[in-house]
């Protein structure tokens, strides 16, 4: 779990040079920096078909024939994917899990870090390992691949083997989903974006029939009612109860358990974003042909957008809620239901502070990127900004930057940047 | 070579084993339910347009190869295709026999390539195509459609690609790629996943599948023209779309809103495309459209642009031009679809020492008869393709050419087909295998600074 209370909110400037590994390795696969800052790393290649994994200029003492997937965790690790003698494994801060793999994939971590989940095959088989832990059962085929917060992993698998062009066994329904390696019971012709409640014990998907009707099933329960398509649903653990985008009659609603729970209907409606046990729900819609907004508890944004909305959250308190969207070929953020106007090339996700004064994002505009904060732009510009960070007394941010071939992590007080 | 004698038969004799247990279990309730369902909810003022203008003028029977290839029969007839299927099942309000469903799936199915070239000739430009898509809407929704590309579709909605490929099998193949393409280039990478990057590419299943060696070609040529590019480890890369031609448009949109997420959640300016022409309709204009999307959310380029601003920019440097003659075949989704013929043109100029067009050429040129999924329909249908075919044949065969450029993965299989089956002496290539051959491979920003 990040513990950014620890983290050093003091220090100004702290610089690793990067340019330099390039002539200690034959090649330097892209940077990923840990959540602090304090680390920069990246994947190595050491000699012809020998990778390693340079931490701050550190190499890690061992190597491999294959790595990929590097990814610092919530808590600061560094988990990778190798492989050595063509057997494949995860291995974090430089130690490789006992068990392997023909195949190793999709690495994901819970947000506290105590779970390490990766797809995996063997001798042909498919199925998901926990903390070095394989499922006790695994599956002709596997995807949709989900880790709850608290560990529980899923997915959707192929519980019967299908033989070439085998429509008529398709139709019959071969796919279920499996938690923690344990298939559940109904098999359905399709099955897609699995969804845990917020405690991960009860899983929600869509669901196909059959060649034409569509549904939602929590569990292993289906819903009784048909739909002509569906998009992934949601819990509402206080109600325990599932909200899911059904289409009907060529339009797009949102439905509660079986129901209508939402008045108007869409041309498309997806991207749940939930808060407060359900007291705000909010969606991505489109009320026009190519035109986007975000619909919050029935009513519509006034805000429209050409192109995309790619993420809509609530912050932690729930008071904002946060859109990143793309009008007129150009990437930009809403803070409840106002743009900033960036107008950026390349957009990420932004972070939000405690208390919600300060929402801060990277940008790419014409080729170098910045820091946004609140809709200003910061003055500086770099080669690569990393996810920046906000201090838990909401006033300072944490920059992570590289320009020149260094790497650079300092700390802005919030009177620097707006 | 086959005897032009041995090239009749009857299509009606196919016998599709998707088809006939989908006919099998129809009752005339479910069919008349299911075909008023679509006319009546799914169709609108187009549809009614469409069918109360056409004055049977015949204008687009000269337009069809499939007429042409079969001595003008007039019942091939792109009109006449609409008045044996669409037209009839609303003139008898849905209420048809499993006998003309058989031969409507036939005619929709492997009889229209959709390819719009009588669209350009109807003086209403009445877009036949969609009216025969409309049938395969109703074959879809009967379950009648044919097994071959039942089974793509189904690969489809399970695995987001069109050939069954697992997550691993893709990955793991994409790092055999890079593995080789090291002999060329020791510090060569297919990078996965690379957050950020300026470039996702996506490719059509068949590549891991069958032809891994384009994947390979393609890194090289990424590599040398020194870009930022990445490619999804994830479902999503696969830009191809059968569900888009059997009328499951549900399907249809789930693939294309998973490329298109894929492309989002990394962050890039753009996805360049392979070389495939039904998988740019798809991402382009068919399944982007289903889920609201009026235009790519993510800028789309088809190889063709691609491959153009490179070797006009000079990223990409010949080292000496392609001597054998070459003709070029136009696929119809980037040349009817999206203008991209003229851009094709250069770059043949660019690659090679002799270029022959072929005639008709451009936006009119033929479909090379796999299109619309008909290739996809598979071996039951694949004698009636063939005859369907002559027409193309004839015109690879004035050309006189030795190498057909095809930048389209469908019309490459079906072309490879007609060489094949009609014993025409020639080799089918993409650009990219072109290129390859052709380009210096040097590293661009390392020849910028010498």
């Amino acid at each position: 779990m990040k513990d950014e209370k620890s983290w050093d909110w003091h220090s100004g400037k702290k610089e690793i040079p990067v340019k330099e590994w390039q002539n200690r390795f034959n090649w330097v696969e892209e940077p990923y920096v840990s959540p602090d800052g304090e680390k920069i790393a990246s994947i190595v290649n050491t000699d012809e078909a020998r990778f390693s994994v340079c931490v701050n200029g550190e190499t890690w003492e061992n190597n491999f024939e294959k790595a990929w997937s590097l990814k610092f965790m919530p808590d600061g690790r560094l988990a990778t994917l190798v492989s050595n003698d063509e057997e494949w494994t995860a291995c974090v801060d430089g130690v490789s899990w006992e068990t392997r793999f023909d195949y190793t994939w999709d690495l994901k971590f819970t947000p506290d870090g105590s779970s390490i989940a990766v797809a995996v095959q063997k001798d042909g088989q498919y199925g998901m390992a926990v903390n070095d832990t394989i499922w006790d059962r695994l599956y002709e085929n596997i995807s949709g691949v989900v880790l709850s917060d608290q560990g529980t992993s899923a997915a959707v698998v192929q519980a019967d083997p299908l033989g070439q062009g085998d429509i008529e066994g398709f139709s019959s329904g071969i796919f279920c989903a499996a938690v923690n390696g344990v298939a559940q019971q109904e098999k359905f012709m399709n099955i897609w974006d699995l969804s845990f409640d917020s405690k991960g014990k009860q899983l929600a998907y869509s669901i196909r029939k059959n060649r034409v009707d569509y549904s939602i099933s929590r569990g292993s329960q289906p819903w009784k009612k048909n739909f002509q398509f569906s998009w992934k649903p949601e819990f509402i653990d206080k109600e325990n109860s599932v909200i899911a985008p059904v289409r009907q009659g060529g339009k797009w609603f949102l439905f509660k358990d079986e129901a209508p729970f939402w008045n108007k209907s869409y041309g498309q409606l997806w991207k749940l974003a939930i808060h407060g046990n359900g007291k705000k729900i909010a969606a991505v819609v489109s009320d026009n042909f190519g035109k986007w907004t975000v619909c919050e508890n029935d009513e519509t944004w006034n805000f429209y957008c050409d192109t995309i909305i790619s993420d809509l959250f609530y912050s932690d308190n729930g008071n904002l809620l946060i859109a990143v969207f793309k009008d007129k070929g150009l990437w930009d953020i809403a803070v409840n239901q106002k743009a900033w106007n960036i107008r950026a090339d390349k957009l990420w996700s932004p972070v939000v502070s405690r208390d919600d004064t300060i929402v801060a994002a990277r940008m790419e505009k014409d080729g170098v990127f910045y820091l946004v904060v609140n809709g200003k732009v910061y003055k500086e510009y770099f080669d690569m900004v990393f996810e920046p960070q906000i201090s838990p007394d909401n006033d300072k941010i944490l920059l992570k930057t590289m320009k020149n071939g260094i790497y650079s992590r300092q700390i802005l007080s919030l009177d620097k940047v707006l | 070579m086959q005897d032009k004698d041995t090239l009749t038969t009857n299509a009606k004799d196919v016998i599709d084993e998707g088809v006939e247990k989908g006919l099998s279990r129809l009752t005339p309730e479910k069919i008349s339910k299911v075909i008023n369902q679509v006319l009546t909810k799914e169709t609108g003022a187009r549809f009614k347009a469409y069918v109360e203008t056409c004055m049977r003028c015949g204008l687009c029977a000269d337009a069809c190869s499939i007429f042409l290839s079969n001595d003008r029969d007039p019942r091939f007839s792109p009109a006449a295709k609409v008045k044996q299927t669409i037209l009839e099942m609303i003139k008898k309000k849905g209420k048809v026999s499993k006998l003309f469903l058989k031969d409507a799936v036939r005619i929709a199915h492997a009889e229209c390539n959709v390819c719009k070239r009588c669209s350009m000739y109807c003086p209403f430009g009445i877009d036949i195509a969609y009216m025969m898509l409309l049938v395969r809407r109703i074959c879809h929704k009967l379950e009648i459609t044919p097994l071959y590309i039942q089974d793509t579709v189904n690969s489809h909605s399970a695995t987001m690609n069109q050939m069954w490929v697992k997550e691993d099998e893709w990955i793991d193949t994409l790092q055999w790629q890079e593995e080789d393409a090291r002999e060329e280039f020791k510090d060569l990478r297919i990078p996965l996943d690379k957050d950020g990057a300026d470039i996702m590419y996506s490719v059509i299943a068949p590549e891991p599948k069958f032809q891994a060696g384009l994947i390979y070609q393609a890194a090289v040529i990424m590599h040398a023209a020194g870009l930022n590019w990445t490619m999804p480890s994830t479902p999503g890369w696969d830009n191809s779309n059968m569900a888009m031609f059997t009328g499951d448009f549900e399907i249809s949109g789930r693939i294309a809103k998973a490329h298109y997420e894929a492309a989002a959640k990394l962050h890039v300016n753009k996805i360049v495309m392979g070389e495939c022409g039904h998988a740019f309709r798809s991402v382009y204009d068919v399944g982007n459209r289903w889920i609201g999307w009026t235009m790519p959310p993510v800028k789309l380029v088809h190889a063709i642009d691609f491959y153009h601003d490179l070797l006009t920019s000079g990223r990409i440097k010949i080292k000496e031009k392609y001597k054998k003659t070459v003709t070029l075949h136009d696929p119809c989704n980037v040349s009817r679809g999206r203008g991209l013929h003229e851009k094709a043109r250069e770059i043949v100029n660019i690659l090679c020492e002799s270029f022959i067009e072929m005639t008709p050429n451009r936006e009119h040129n033929y479909c090379c008869g796999a299109g619309g999924g008909v290739i996809n329909c598979g071996p039951p249908w694949k004698n009636t393709r063939m005859v369907n075919n002559r027409e193309k044949k004839e015109q690879l065969e004035r050309t006189g050419a030795k190498v057909l450029i095809a930048p389209c993965h469908n019309c490459h299989s079906g072309l490879e087909d007609i060489i094949e089956y009609y014993g025409v002496e020639m080799e089918v290539k993409f650009f990219g295998d072109i290129i390859y051959e052709v380009m210096e491979k040097e590293i661009y920003q390392k020849r910028r600074l010498k």
